[in-house]
């Protein structure tokens, strides 16, 4: 290309031909109405089609078939009645016990001195890295009317299964989640606020219910509302450990698939799309205070803890990590042992899946993973990007839709895929494509969360200065923009990668003769009673995302980037 | 050092989209409710057989599988369905859901066996049963059941499991057999007011839990979750094969059976290997095999009772 300039001349050291002139002026409009139109078409479009589906007669839009029957029968049936109470009734419980456990949990790590801060810190976050069947698998092994514990070490006729082991095995997937919320929010709080009280004269316990826990209270009832909505929209525990104990989730999974009821199960979808979508406004309301509570001054040095609280807290801390390893321990120790618990020969059989999938489903599942990780970081980032330095048209509006993921249930989404795109215009239905754009709709809101973030750390000015030498939208991007948010992209893609490799409610509609996938492997096989075999699954399903993981981290220590890891995720 | 995880980006991606398959094969959907340990056997025996069929398969409880063909009768996902509960079969037939196909070897079908039109074609049957846990009747000193009657004995209370009715085809056929076999009546009068159903309110006294799938019963009773599964007669023998402390009750009031049967889905798109895979399904090949798992097959001259160990 013939260049026209002087060396020395700096503006048109990257000349820009007028035809790309032209289409830069295209690239941000196309770009904003790609991603609207994306969230219209796979996230609102399904959701439709389970309005449409039960508040209209056989589903046909149109005002004379508006009925609420569909309502009414749900309403009138006290088996299906009951799934409601029983949802509200887990997740409030489970709501309260994260909620405490976790304060306390987040309280040791940030105002004592206790030692193994880095460990605990770590094995609070395990629970990410497995499907949430995991904990419902290991405590029927442990507390099953056969378990371990149960028939065996005390010998009782109680069994866990029912309203005790759904709230156990889901306090045991949430702490993570919960975890995030109140580490940052407790770390934020100026701690010196109560430095100041104890020296005025107040007693630890005034200090704690005075400053603490005041100081705390966003952050607290913001941890509250995750845990309840991860709750209420769980599958995979339920529907392992609930045996006749039946919650909205796998009510509309039983109305679906066993009963042929759509329409019923889009009616069960709406009752449980109301709680979740409450709950989700009250957080987006509640995180925004939150912010106006973080103090710039916070300051991090913690003053050493009286030898008692150090003991005590170590204790706690020390009893919720070992529930936690006691959940992976038990299932992987479960994949090895012959006949669980009669003859503990170890072997590897259960590891020759007796299913038709079997090993393919991992590497579907991983594949699957990859791509959703690679395009959902990429275009979670790139939306950031449009919405956060180019402020489009209709600003607000986009990034309203961009959030509405998280509180869709997961379980809500697959059945309007089904409903909305099982036709055979839409080629992609029946392909691991589906699987695929699900995973980054269901998501979408923690990729546009973590990229806003991270672009408002770049400083403007060197984008600005990008711009003013000539670079246009996609040059600035790609070269500013993307190699600066590096360490969030990497964070994203983990995030994305780990939430497709272990849902379960999003795509256990979507799977097919032709699509198998781990998670949904692991339900199959324990429906049929191969428990040790969906152990072995949930085993494999581990250490993949753990192997990714730990590459992940020698990439982006190897570049440079700052800690990348669970704690730094979400 | 851009340059490196660029690159690594680029052959992840490169990897992901090479690892959608690319067969030259001819692809066929199988949808089956036969239990998985046998699909994964029989279909070993099929790739060889088929050597140039791509066969894609998904193996869902009977009425899983219902719900999903009706869920897609617009947009059939499957070309046949193989191994389903005829019960439901015939369902099928007059919602226009099959296609009429009679397989290479139809003939030799006896005609009880397979639908006068050709809409489906039977290959075996199984059996309900009961399937206990000795281990566990030892230590709780239970006594052993002889048929469905004994259960509504309170010692088993909470001790027996079955499978839901509305979900799996093994507890469709527990409650259709006791419909017949507790009722001698059970023609002349309205199926609500057969007396089948005051012993299973009575029976549900006893029942523990209703579970989605028709073996699992039988594998929670083997694994000593309960005493006693109501489930079918062929699971057994795999249980015990594998070690478990199991033994097997054919009820003395009777025992039901089902027929399982194949048949070519409406709107197939890979008509030409569905009926290739369904002339297989009904061989002598794919018969022998079934013969090993099944007490009963459909293909005259095959052993009729197999490795169940009966």
């Amino acid at each position: 290309m013939p260049l026209n300039s002087s060396p020395s001349d700096a503006i048109e050291r990257y000349p820009v031909s007028p035809l790309r002139m032209e289409v830069d002026r295209f690239v941000l409009p196309a770009v904003t109405l790609f991603i609207t139109l994306l969230l219209f078409f796979f996230m609102l479009f399904p959701l439709f089609a389970i309005l449409k589906l039960s508040f209209f007669k056989g589903g046909e839009f149109a005002v004379a078939n508006f009925t609420l029957a569909n309502f009414q029968k749900y309403f009138t049936t006290a088996y299906t009645v009951r799934a409601l109470w029983h949802s509200l009734y887990v997740s409030i419980v489970t709501m309260i016990i994260v909620t405490v456990i976790i304060f306390f949990f987040a309280y040791a790590m940030t105002r004592t001195t206790i030692a193994g801060k880095g460990f605990f810190r770590n094995i609070i976050m395990m629970p990410l890295v497995a499907p949430s069947i995991t904990q419902a698998l290991a405590l029927i092994y442990l507390f099953g009317r056969n378990g371990l514990i149960t028939a065996h070490l005390i010998r009782t006729e109680w069994s866990i299964y029912g309203p005790i082991g759904i709230i156990i095995s889901e306090v045991l997937y949430c702490l993570p989640h919960a975890y995030v919320i109140l580490y940052t929010t407790l770390s934020a709080v100026d701690i010196r606020l109560d430095e100041a009280a104890e020296s005025l004269g107040a007693t630890p316990f005034k200090v704690f219910t005075r400053i603490t826990l005041p100081s705390a209270k966003y952050g607290i009832l913001s941890a509250a509302a995750l845990t309840f909505n991860l709750t209420i929209t769980d599958f995979g525990n339920p529907v392992v450990i609930g045996g006749d104990y039946n919650v909205l989730a796998t009510e509309i999974y039983a109305q679906v698939t066993n009963l042929y009821r759509f329409d019923l199960g889009a009616t069960i979808s709406i009752i449980l799309l109301v709680p979740s979508l409450m709950v989700f406004l009250f957080n987006y309301y509640i995180s925004r205070k939150t912010f106006s509570m973080i103090s710039g001054a916070a300051k991090p040095v913690i003053p050493p803890s009286r030898l008692l609280k150090k003991i005590g807290f170590t204790v706690f801390c020390s009893l919720i990590s070992f529930g936690i390893i006691l959940i992976f321990v038990i299932v992987v120790l479960g994949s090895f042992v012959k006949v669980w618990p009669y003859d503990w020969t170890l072997t590897f059989k259960h590891y020759h899946f007796p299913s038709i999938a079997g090993y393919s489903a991992l590497w579907t599942s991983v594949w699957v993973s990859l791509v959703v990780g690679i395009v959902g970081a990429f275009i979670t980032l790139v939306a950031a990007y449009v919405m956060e330095t180019r402020k489009p048209l209709f600003k607000q509006f986009i990034y309203l839709l961009s959030v509405m993921p998280a509180a869709i249930p997961g379980l809500v989404m697959g059945l309007g895929y089904v409903l909305a795109f099982n036709k055979s215009y839409y080629f992609f239905y029946g392909t691991p494509w589906i699987v695929v754009i699900n995973n980054i709709i269901c998501n979408f809101t923690l990729g546009i969360l973590s990229g806003i973030s991270t672009l408002r750390n770049i400083d403007p000015s060197i984008e600005e200065a990008s711009i003013s030498l000539g670079g246009d939208t996609l040059r600035t991007f790609f070269k500013i923009i993307f190699p600066l948010s590096r360490v969030a992209f990497f964070q994203t893609f983990l995030y994305f990668f780990m939430r497709s490799m272990t849902t379960i409610s999003a795509v256990i509609f979507l799977v097919s003769a032709t699509v198998h996938l781990a998670a949904i492997e692991i339900i199959m096989l324990d429906n049929d009673g191969w428990t040790a075999s969906a152990n072995a699954m949930c085993t494999c399903i581990i250490l993949i995302v753990l192997v990714v993981l730990g590459l992940l981290k020698i990439v982006s220590l190897k570049t440079g980037g700052r800690r990348t890891g669970l704690t730094a995720e979400v | 050092m851009k340059k490196t995880v660029f690159s690594i980006f680029c052959i992840m991606i490169a990897l992901a989209v090479g690892a959608v398959p690319a067969s030259a094969k001819d692809k066929v959907v199988v949808y089956t409710s036969l239990e998985n340990e046998e699909v994964v056997d029989y279909l070993e025996l099929a790739k060889k057989d088929l050597p140039d069929l791509d066969i894609q398969a998904i193996r869902l409880s009977t009425g899983e599988l219902g719900a999903r063909m009706m869920a897609e009768k617009d947009n059939p996902q499957a070309d046949c369905v193989w191994g389903w509960a005829v019960t439901n079969m015939a369902e099928f037939v007059p919602k226009g859901m099959l296609t009429v196909y009679r397989p290479a070897g139809w003939d030799k079908i006896p005609a009880k066996f397979k639908d006068p039109d050709g809409y489906w074609t039977a290959s075996d049957t199984y059996e309900a049963a009961l399937v206990v846990n000795t281990k566990v009747m030892e230590e709780k000193k239970l006594p052993m059941p002889k048929g469905w009657k004994d259960l509504l004995n309170p010692v088993y209370k909470g001790m027996l499991i079955m499978p839901n009715p509305a979900s799996s085809g093994t507890g469709f056929l527990q409650i259709a057999s006791l419909l017949v076999l507790m009722d001698p009546d059970y023609k002349n009068k309205p199926v609500e007011q057969n007396k089948a159903w005051d012993f299973l309110k009575e029976l549900d006294k006893n029942m523990g839990q209703y579970i989605k799938s028709g073996s699992k019963p039988a594998k929670l009773a083997a694994a000593g979750e309960y005493a006693i599964g109501c489930s079918f007669a062929f699971v057994y023998a795999s249980l015990k094969k594998q070690g478990f402390p199991v033994s097997l009750v054919l009820p003395e009031e009777g025992v039901g059976y089902e027929l399982e049967a194949n048949g070519l889905l409406k709107g197939a798109k890979n008509e030409k290997a569905a009926k290739k895979f369904l002339d297989w399904a009904i061989g002598e090949s794919a018969m022998k095999r079934y013969a090993t798992f099944k007490l009963g097959v459909t293909y005259p001259g095959s052993r009729t009772s197999g490795s169940a160990g009966l």
